[in-house]
């Protein structure tokens, strides 16, 4: 039988299939699946980050750790039933109109994803309408933008103006990124946030909602 | 079969062994007909479910090896860039290698003041005329991302200064059709008309799918435009090894070569018989910092496999020299551009690219560019070999000096002293003469050839009618852009 402090331990070296069976024998002895989530699965994951941030770990293995610890959610969620487990935050993420490059933008995701939030991705080459869409139906906290390509930057800022139209721009945080992106830029289109990495990215969307 | 580089004297190098090459080739040719493609393209589609691919529900498109028998039976193995004023001046076949800039770099890293900055017209010009000056480097290309134009005049911008501001032959970079037209118009006003360029190609364009396995829209549109109009043209996959392609070398050569031949297959079927540039490169991701990292062993590694394959082929090769990962024109920036410019030399790459690239291709060094300039000049000389001719073995003059003798007196080394390779920027003084000229450093040396080049050096000029043809092809793009 493990502990919760065990199946933290089971998150941190990633191993699925481990996860899985402990998050099991904890519920099937009938732990709360809330405390097999927030004193279980999310410390373990909270460690990883640490970790990653000291230079002790790298990013395939938080992917590792991430997918078990969703994997060891899922089951307790299952438990709960139709209770909504609270997440850090329901984040819309696309690569704009005009460009394909999606890696940073997908390890974006990740890592936001492995801090618990929530995430709906447009995909490449997204049009501006894909990203008003998705806010009237998704209703997130935020929206992240990603363009690689100068000649893509200024769909940013027709995104930014549409949801302003449609009288969203107040509900949500805008944060942006990619190579050609700063601050600066973030600050001149009215945008809400800039990283320059994902981790920086995590913090930023963790910011902007406290 | 013919794989390994062969340079003077019987020099050779080679990264894979036949049974490998074969492995890879098999395993390429096993993800395009099991695995498949998808193709945003109709015409491409259209091409390739003629020529018997087979299309699933879902669209995805696989292809049977023997499309890619047929692609490599009809691509030609050698092809002849030209430059501006006609000229033959590069011959891609068997291990020539060539050297040139990169394209669109973000940030000009100011060799005087060290400051960073977006590119204006005038650093892209000025970037441009050294790279025509310098002796070392073939090609040109277009450097900086103007921070000063309308964006989607870019890169007919770019095209028109690298016209301008030299005559080497060029690689380019398009965001679609309408803009390798006008290049194309371009490049024909300064050569005497589109069948003479047709004829006489004077630039490669460069297209890529985008990995895994996706052939964007866009590029696709590209290459079959090129494979029409016989413009020279690659379809190279930019792997970030980790993330679009597997983490191991090997992987990575997989997926990126059946990428390559999967361009190459819809690029024959377009127009059997016109030339295709085979290669691509990996800036692997790096897994602590998540930074797309250029010139890692690893990438040099991989571009050993993809000449092999190319010689394998019987295609000329498309790759990387002379970049680096590093913020700043620094010992890290020396290393990783100089082991790079080696490494594909000894590979017997033809083309090589981003001479002058650091932070992984965000910011352009003028300082990196002349240095390697250097560098290239030791390689090329190294790639001679050595002549072991009976004059060249010396016996005779061995014999003259005898034991306890002087060579410096013997006519063979009057003779022959010459031909000894000569830099121009790396100082081989004494300390106490060194210090007489002002103690200067490599990097000190390396901006004053710079001033003197942005100073004194001017490139042979277009004809004044084609500038204004060019100059009518810019504007009238941008009033069409406009409107
Ligand atoms: C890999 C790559 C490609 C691949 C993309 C594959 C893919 N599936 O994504 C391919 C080969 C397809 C490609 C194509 C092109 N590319 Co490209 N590419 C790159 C390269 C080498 C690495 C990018 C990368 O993935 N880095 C790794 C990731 C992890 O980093 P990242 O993307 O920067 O993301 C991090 C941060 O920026 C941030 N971030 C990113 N998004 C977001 C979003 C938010 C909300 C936040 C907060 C943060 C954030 O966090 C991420 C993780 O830390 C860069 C050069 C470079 N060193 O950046 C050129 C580069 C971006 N490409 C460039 C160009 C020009 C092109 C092409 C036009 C070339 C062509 N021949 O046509 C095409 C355009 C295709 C298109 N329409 O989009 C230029 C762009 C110049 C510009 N600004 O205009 C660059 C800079 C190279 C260069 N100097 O030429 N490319």
């Amino acid at each position: 039988m493990s502990s919760l402090k065990e199946l933290a331990e089971l998150v941190i070296t990633g191993d699925i299939q481990k996860v899985k069976d402990a998050t099991k024998q904890l519920l099937e002895a009938g732990e709360d699946p809330l405390r097999v989530i927030n004193e279980g699965l999310i410390p373990g994951i909270n460690e990883v980050g640490v970790r990653f941030k000291e230079g002790e770990m790298f990013v395939p293995e938080m992917m590792m750790s991430a997918q078990a610890m969703k994997a060891g959610v899922e089951l307790a969620k299952e438990k709960i039933g139709g209770t909504d487990i609270p997440t850090a935050g329901k984040v819309v993420m696309g690569s704009v109109k005009g460009d394909l490059h999606d890696i940073g933008k997908n390890l974006v995701i990740m890592m936001l994803e492995s801090s618990g939030f929530s995430i709906v991705d447009l995909g490449v080459d997204a049009p501006v309408e894909k990203f008003v869409q998705a806010v009237k139906e998704h209703k997130p906290q935020v929206v992240g933008m990603s363009a690689l390509l100068t000649t893509t930057m200024p769909v940013m800022q027709e995104v930014i103006r549409a949801l302003d139209k449609e009288g969203l721009r107040s509900k949500v945080k805008v944060v942006i990124g990619g190579a050609p992106v700063t601050q600066e830029y973030a600050e001149e289109i009215g945008a809400d946030g800039y990283a320059p990495d994902a981790g920086t990215a995590v913090e930023l969307c963790k910011q902007l909602l406290n | 079969m013919e794989y390994a580089s062969k340079h003077g004297a019987g020099m050779a190098f080679r990264t894979l062994t036949p049974e490998q090459i074969r492995e890879i080739h098999s395993a390429s040719c096993r993800v395009l007909e099991e695995v498949g493609v998808v193709v945003h393209h109709d015409e491409a589609a259209d091409l390739l479910k003629q020529a018997g691919a087979y299309t699933d529900a879902g669209g995805r498109i696989y292809i049977p090896s023997a499309l890619v028998k047929r692609a490599l039976e009809s691509a030609p193995s050698r092809i002849t860039l030209y430059n501006r004023l006609g000229e033959p001046a590069l011959w891609l076949e068997k291990s020539n290698v060539y050297f040139g800039a990169g394209s669109d770099t973000l940030i000009y890293l100011d060799p005087f003041t060290g400051e960073r900055r977006p590119w204006q017209s005038s650093d892209v010009a000025t970037a441009l005329r050294v790279v025509d000056a310098l002796p070392n480097l073939d090609f040109v290309m277009s450097m900086g991302l103007l921070s000063d134009v309308d964006r989607r005049m870019i890169n007919r911008t770019q095209y028109a200064l690298m016209l301008k501001n030299s005559v080497k032959p060029q690689v380019v970079i398009a965001e679609d059709r309408g803009t390798v037209a006008d290049i194309f118009e371009m490049a024909a006003a300064a050569t005497g008309g589109t069948e003479a360029l047709k004829h006489r190609p004077i630039f490669a364009l460069y297209c890529e799918p985008t990995s895994p396995l996706q052939l964007p829209f866009e590029s696709v549109d590209k290459l079959l435009l090129a494979a029409e109009n016989r413009i020279p043209v690659n379809f190279a996959c930019g792997a970030v090894a980790g993330a679009s392609t597997p983490v191991t070398v090997a992987g990575t050569v997989v997926q990126a070569n059946a990428e390559a031949l999967c361009g190459l297959v819809v690029h024959q079927l377009k127009n059997p018989g016109a030339p295709f540039l085979y290669g691509y490169g990996d800036s692997p991701l790096d897994m602590g910092t998540m930074v797309a990292v250029y010139s890692v062993p690893e990438a040099l590694l991989l571009q050993g496999c993809l000449c092999d394959l190319a010689r394998y082929y019987s295609l000329p090769s498309w790759g990387y020299a002379g970049c680096s990962s590093s913020k700043a024109f620094d010992e890290q920036a020396v290393v990783e551009g100089t082991m790079f410019t080696l490494i594909g030399a000894l590979q017997g790459c033809n083309l090589m690219h981003d001479v002058f690239y650091i932070e992984s291709g965000r910011t352009g060094s003028l300082e990196l560019l002349v240095l390697t300039d250097e560098v290239i000049s030791r390689v090329r000389y190294m790639l001679g070999g050595v002549d072991t001719t009976p004059d060249y073995l010396a016996v005779e003059a061995i014999r003259r000096v005898g034991p306890g003798g002087n060579f410096l007196g013997d006519e063979h080394t009057a003779r022959h002293f010459r031909e000894s390779w000569r830099g121009n920027l790396s100082d081989f003084n004494n300390y106490d003469a060194w210090a007489a000229e002002g103690s200067r450093t490599m990097g000190a040396r390396i901006r004053e050839k710079l001033r003197d080049i942005m100073e004194a050096y001017r490139p042979v000029p277009l004809a004044p009618d084609a500038e204004r043809e060019i100059d009518g092809i810019l504007r009238r793009a941008e009033e069409r852009l406009a409107g």
